[in-house]
């Protein structure tokens, strides 16, 4: 493949993250090398991959726009964070299993906020999961090691947050639920 | 001193209801040293208002005053403050000012004027006519006795639909201490309202057909308004929304940003759906939504829009239209407010069926919006409701008032959550009927004294939210530590202000406030994490200062302080960074007076040093430390037992507030033993003046005491 024919698949390789990004979505290889062929820039004689790992490294090199996360399944994904960001990139990803969403959104928002989240809010889009899917997550997050830093909080008018131990204590959690659940609404 | 050529209307008009005499000042002329505003109704009080009048006196006088800002295309710049003595200061009144929004200030710049000053008493009930450059002081017996509603609509009946009436209810007329006026259907001045009763004047009717001059070039003026628009938030500049969005790198589900895409305006005809870009500058107004924040999801299918005063896209004053409340209570579909003001009567509960999110707590709402917005009862930032539980739930009112008094009102109700116990208690409140009604009017610190209650008994109850002089706190260590601590002992009131609790609540991680703060106050220790506070330092009370200052040249420029300052946004590109300049390229672009931050920000401390200095004359004393810069008890304390700087508490420790009080005194150029400026603080400021009046009376520190 001659330099001008790289520029053309990074380019168009860019136009197809930034088309998906805008929809919502993140883009791996194979639906990459899916989008080089649907527009006619591989054809039929060229090998299934075309050294689409090169090419995406140079894509990302070159279009400053774009950035990869590596999904919890190990595969590279790719997105614009000005159109969808690294926050709701990493929950899309997540959102194939509900144990790590859960945990991973309670850790960062006890980490970096710092804040205890109310339950309710992974019934909220872009979460969207059932009542009954949250509880059989937490139950089965209770016997697990490795979520064994999630905690509750049942808040003075019984609305239940989530926090982690590893970076909230849970007397400053127990206070900033309280002042979240009501305290923000009583204090305007 | 550079030649003003825009912003400013031009002139100040004078009524005089003793007289009738209605004359004009110049008000660049005479004013522009302290911009308008606050600084213009601090300025006619030092100048014209002897020490030792009375609230209700005709030698007391109320100073309405907009802004250079006001009525142009800035956004959020549609506040006037009200300036007087203000009767539920105690135990003496001293200088406050309400501030209210909605379209009277713009309505007053278009007519000609940046200000009225009211002064004397009418031997009769008046209103004021104001039109371009015609004034009138017209009959309004037929007004007496009437609501807000009512009497707004009747003097835009007689003056045309592009008026703006701003009135006081039956609780202004019954000089209740705490009534407002009103202006634009929701928008009130706390505190004010019986001042203008006294004077026997309904409301001030106005209407202009004139402009706001800018003086600096237009493209770049717009370009300017433009970039304040980008980098706006939600409701009190929450930059970030409350809910995860792909545009957005932070969420806050505790943030005013509730406006998502896909809730629905649900009482708008047709239903409005949000829709379009997170960022999109014409889609402002979708953010906010007061109902939804205070009330929950209910609140979305009740929602007719969003409305709000001039030049400000927020729209914060939701409008809820509710057909089943009106017909069960026989009160009006339609109410609209925001923050206090919408849930006024739900804060008269201790507890309310289905909580805040609850039906009963939206008709508490719907009904308190109904009765307060009409009758005009001032909450005093809610003190009045939480003394009502107090005095009910404590057994003072069972044996302060008589058996049949106290049997006349349906405790059951009260204790029940039933909004219907409104009807019972505002209008008693409005019309001073009965014991209850005539003390809970009076404010915190008249019905203590009425009561012969000890003031100890609410400074010690952190439930209670009392600070000191009759009112409350507002923002205070619950949200910032000691800096919210010092902002709270300055005023004659609670203090109103948002600059500093705008940035702690504004949902960015801790980290990125940090890097702001660094930026902007010259240290990451200049911010805590709320309930994570640490021991004072100068970058907090340099933080404290710059609040103040801002919340006056807010107050003076015509601009919101609920919504700015503006020093953080929403802006990933801009690292967060809002614009700590926007004010002072703002002013200069209006008035072709080109001033920097650091310049306006002088003329903000000096009109916030001219509100110390009436206080100084009117309190008699220099002792502002020990006798006014005081904190409650309650902050000393914690019911868990946590030591202060514990994690999870806002238990202040009283050394370290007394060390914070030095601190800001430092930054501010004042005496730390008194609290009180120096004559070298007033003269930095241009208030000379200022301080040879008060050196005669030995009120600056140094001199004779």
């Amino acid at each position: 493949m001659i330099g001008q024919e790289r520029h053309i698949l990074c380019q168009a390789l860019a136009e197809a993250i930034r088309e998906a990004s805008a929809a919502g979505q993140l883009m791996g290889r194979g639906a990459l090398l899916a989008e080089l062929r649907a527009r006619n820039l591989l054809g039929p004689d060229e090998p299934n991959d075309p050294d689409m790992g090169a090419l995406l490294a140079e894509t990302l090199a070159t279009y400053r726009d774009l950035a990869a996360l590596t999904s919890i399944s190990g595969e590279i994904l790719y997105h614009v964070p000005a159109l969808l960001s690294h926050t709701y990139a990493g929950i899309l990803d997540r959102k194939a299993s509900p144990l790590l969403l859960i945990a991973e959104e309670v850790r960062r928002n006890s980490a970096e906020y710092p804040r205890p989240v109310p339950l309710e809010l992974f019934e909220q889009s872009p979460f969207d999961l059932l009542p009954e899917r949250i509880e059989l997550s937490l139950k089965t997050m209770a016997g697990s090691p490795e979520f064994e830093d999630i905690s509750f909080i049942t808040t003075s008018s019984g609305a239940v947050y989530l926090f982690s131990s590893r970076h909230l204590e849970r007397p400053y959690a127990v206070f900033l639920a309280e002042r979240a659940d009501t305290g923000l609404l009583l204090n305007p | 001193m550079a030649e003003v050529n825009g912003g400013f209307a031009g002139k100040v008009l004078r009524v005089d209801l003793s007289t009738g005499k209605i004359s004009f000042d110049d008000s660049v002329e005479k004013y522009r040293e302290v911009l308008g505003g606050t600084g213009i109704g601090y300025k006619v009080l030092w100048e014209e208002v002897p020490a030792g009048t009375g609230p209700f006196d005709g030698a007391n006088k109320v100073v309405f005053a907009t802004g250079v800002l006001a009525g142009t295309g800035v956004p959020c710049n549609g506040r006037t403050a009200v300036t007087t003595l203000f009767p539920s200061c105690w135990p003496k009144p001293l200088v406050a000012s309400g501030h209210m929004g909605g379209q009277f200030a713009a309505k007053l710049k278009y007519a000609g004027y940046d200000a009225v000053i009211v002064e004397g008493k009418a031997d009769r009930p008046v209103w004021l006519f104001i039109r371009d450059g015609r004034v009138e002081i017209r009959d309004a017996g037929h007004l007496w006795g009437a609501g807000i509603r009512r009497t707004t609509l009747a003097i835009s009946q007689e003056m045309g639909p592009e008026s703006v009436v701003a009135a006081i209810g039956q609780a202004g007329e019954h000089l209740v201490p705490l009534s407002v006026v009103m202006n634009s259907v929701s928008h009130s001045a706390g505190g004010v309202g019986a001042v203008m009763g006294a004077k026997n004047l309904k409301a001030i009717g106005v209407q202009g057909s004139g402009s706001v001059r800018i003086a600096g070039d237009k493209s770049e003026w717009e370009r300017l308004v433009k970039f304040h628009l980008s980098i706006l938030g939600g409701n009190n500049q929450h930059v970030v929304p409350s809910f995860p969005h792909p545009q957005s790198e932070y969420y806050n589900p505790s943030s005013r940003w509730v406006g998502a895409p896909g809730k629905r305006w649900g009482a708008a005809e047709p239903p409005i759906e949000i829709n379009g870009g997170l960022y999109d500058l014409n889609r402002i107004a979708f953010r906010s939504n007061s109902g939804a924040f205070y009330l929950g999801e209910q609140a979305w299918q009740y929602t007719v829009r969003g409305n709000g005063c001039t030049g400000c896209p927020l729209r914060c004053h939701t409008i809820l239209k509710v057909p089943s409340v009106a017909a069960k209570y026989g009160i009006r579909e339609v109410a609209q407010n925001t923050c206090g003001g919408m849930v006024f009567g739900r804060s008269f509960f201790k507890q309310l069926s289905g909580g805040l999110f609850g039906p009963a707590s939206l008709e508490a709402c719907m009904v308190g919006m109904h009765m307060a917005d009409d009758l005009g009862v001032w909450c005093n930032y809610g003190q009045l409701q939480r003394d009502l539980i107090k005095l009910y739930y404590d057994g003072t009112l069972k044996a302060e008032l008589g058996s049949a008094e106290y049997a006349s009102f349906p405790w059951d109700k009260y204790e029940n959550g039933d909004p219907a116990f409104l009807f019972e208690i505002l209008p008693r409140i409005a019309r001073r009927q009965g014991e209850l009604g005539h003390a809970l009017g009076l404010g915190t610190g008249g019905l203590l004294a009425h009561w012969s209650i000890p003031e100890e008994a609410w400074t010690h109850d952190a439930a209670c939210g009392y600070w000191k002089l009759g009112h409350p706190k507002h923002h205070a260590n619950e949200d910032d530590g000691q800096c919210g601590v010092i902002i709270n002992t300055q005023y004659n009131r609670d203090p109103q202000c948002h600059s500093h609790v705008n940035f702690i609540r504004n949902g960015l991680p801790l980290a990125v406030q940090k890097k702001l703060a660094t930026e902007i106050w010259g240290a990451p220790e200049a911010v805590d994490g709320v309930g994570d506070y640490t021991p004072m330092n100068i970058h907090k009370a340099r933080r404290a200062r710059w609040s103040l200052v801002r919340k006056e040249l807010h107050d003076s420029l015509g601009l919101c302080n609920w919504m700015g300052p503006w020093v953080a946004s929403p802006l990933k590109e801009r690292g967060y960074t809002g614009d700590d300049s926007l004010e002072s390229r703002f002013f200069s672009l209006a008035t072709g007076q080109r001033l920097s931050r650091e310049d306006l920000d002088r003329i903000g401390e000096r009109i916030f040093v001219l509100h110390r200095a009436l206080t100084i004359r009117d309190m008699g004393s220099v002792e502002m430390r020990s006798r006014h810069d005081l904190t409650p008890p309650w902050i000393y304390q914690a019911p868990s037992g946590a030591q202060a700087f514990t994690k999870g508490s806002i238990r202040m420790d009283s050394q370290d507030i007394a060390k914070a009080m030095e601190l800001f005194y430092e930054v501010m150029g004042w005496e730390k033993a008194t609290g009180a400026p120096t004559a070298e603080a007033y003269t930095r400021l241009g208030l000379q003046y200022v301080a040879e009046g008060l050196a005669v009376k030995n009120l600056v520190p140094g001199g004779k005491r």
